[in-house]
């Protein structure tokens, strides 16, 4: 019995050793393949993610509403409070809400005068908010649209106010949303009222850094940021946030967009700026006025005539 | 009888991975959306390596390396490099798991720490070396501790709700070998 055993250990193990080695060659090759030609690992990525994710919606969706009720419930608590202050709100945003008519209508009135052409309305595909990242060092979203949807690798997602992030990943059904607060997200931006370009820098915080102001003595807390159009990835305008001063005196963006509570995106649908590529062709007048304009070409031009019929000639012969 | 015992077997392994995707399901879940300043244990590992201490034989290498593959592409890692180190690190403590047996558990707790240090530091070195962007240091540390933290918790509770205690020298499979 005892020699029966280790016969048998002895046929399995090195079988059992084999196909450890083979698995962890396996993944040795997936990971080397990735770093290699990330671009198609991660068409995989976004693939197995389309497959798996949206095939557990119907649970999940509950599940986050239940988690979300539970935690509205505890506001219940305050919910008195909370009434007459969102009445004082209300109060006043009738008031704003009257006052941006009237500069709605003023400001037609004026771009009707002048004829102007601005930007082309954006158009949006909205999203809903499937899953998190899952991790704590990734700041990203999966939205239930993809591909199939139209959408597009580097077009803008915002929530109703503000920015929230960029497509990174398409699937079929599904495409992932990276965060303004993901450490690989960086958006040119433009600081308003001062007009300064510089550059948001995610860092896995709330409040994600300014980097490569131009002169920070113009830039106060409070200012608004928006999105500069540089690079051509995103339009330009987009609210992001507000300028903040953190302890260490760094010059942070308050983001507008609610980042508790990211349910519903809007993905941008972003055509693409046009570029103008030729240096603008040589200015000829045309019509009746033409043969004046060139009298000096029109002798040289006979021979020319000449010869064309010859070349075409010859080259019908060989 | 033995039909029993392969049922209970092919229970356990079932149990590792139904866990795991629970795990995963829950991290997925879009709950908080907001950058957070520490990072919870990383729950999967903890669960494979209470698994590779504690019942080896419920463990096939197979199901180890497909669940955390499956996780490096859900949660945006690194394909294949956690699978690799998670793999080799539940490997060996698989052949210390005999050893193990007859320890008590701060013994236990403290070479699971052993593995789960050294996958971090064997990460960072390759990721380094490869010039791939890293997590912050901090966030990775806070989740290896929290995650050696969490490691009796999650032992216990397995122990609960799958009955996962450490073999007995004296338990016999059903080949009628020593375990």
């Amino acid at each position: 019995m005892a020699r029966d055993r280790t016969d048998r250990e002895d046929f399995a193990a090195p079988l059992r050793r084999l196909g450890l080695g083979l698995l962890a060659v396996c993944l040795v090759l997936v990971f080397l393949v990735w770093r290699i030609d990330s671009p198609r690992v991660e068409q995989v990525r976004a693939r197995v993610v389309d497959r798996v994710v949206p095939s557990m919606d119907w649970v999940m969706t509950p599940v986050s509403a239940t988690v979300d009720l539970l935690r509205d419930f505890q506001s219940y608590q305050r919910i008195v409070a909370q009434n007459q202050e969102l009445r004082r709100e209300l109060q006043q945003m009738k008031a704003w809400k009257e006052a941006a008519l009237q500069l709605e209508q003023e400001n037609a009135r004026l771009l009707d005068l002048n004829q102007v052409r601005l930007d082309p309305k954006l158009t949006h595909v909205t999203g809903v908010v499937l899953a998190d990242s899952g991790s704590p060092f990734r700041q990203s979203v999966l939205l239930n649209v993809g591909a199939r949807d139209g959408i597009k690798d580097g077009w803008a997602a915002m929530d109703g106010i503000g920015l929230v992030g960029r497509i990174s990943g398409i699937g079929q059904k599904t495409a992932r949303v990276v965060l303004l607060t993901d450490t690989s997200s960086r958006i040119p931006v433009r600081i308003q009222p001062s007009g300064q370009a510089a550059l948001v820098t995610g860092d896995n915080t709330a409040a994600p850094p300014i980097g490569f102001l131009e002169n920070a003595d113009r830039v106060r807390p409070g200012d608004r940021v928006v999105s500069a159009g540089d690079g051509g990835v995103f339009p330009a305008g987009l609210l992001i946030g507000q300028v903040a001063e953190d302890p260490n005196g760094r010059l942070r963006v308050r983001l507008a967009a609610d980042y508790e509570r990211l349910e519903f995106l809007r993905v941008l649908r972003n055509p693409g700026t046009e570029t103008i590529s030729d240096p603008g062709a040589l200015i000829m007048p045309t019509g009746p006025g033409a043969p004046i304009a060139d009298p000096a070409p029109a002798p040289t031009a006979v021979p020319g005539a000449e010869a064309t019929p010859e070349v075409s000639s010859g080259a019908d012969n060989g | 009888m033995a039909d029993r015992v392969v049922l209970h077997r092919w229970m356990l392994r079932l149990a590792y991975v139904a866990t795991a995707l629970l795990v995963l399901f829950v991290q997925l879940l879009p709950l908080n959306t907001t950058a957070a300043r520490w990072a919870g244990p990383d729950l999967v590992l903890a669960l494979t390596f209470g698994f590779a201490v504690r019942r080896p034989e419920f463990l096939p290498a197979l199901a180890v390396a497909g669940v955390m593959l499956l996780a490096d592409l859900l949660l945006h890692r690194p394909p294949g490099l956690m699978a690799l180190l998670v793999l080799i690190g539940t490997e060996a403590l698989k052949a210390r798991s005999r050893g193990l047996r007859d320890q008590n558990f701060a013994v236990e707790w403290m070479t699971v720490g052993a593995a789960l240090l050294a996958i971090v530091i064997v990460q960072r070195v390759v990721l380094t070396v490869l010039m791939v962007p890293q997590t912050p240091l901090g966030l990775t540390l806070m989740q290896a501790v929290a995650t050696l933290a969490a490691y009796p918790v999650v032992v216990l509770t397995a122990h609960l709700v799958f009955g996962l205690t450490k073999a007995h020298p004296a338990e016999i499979d059903i080949e009628g070998r020593r375990t």
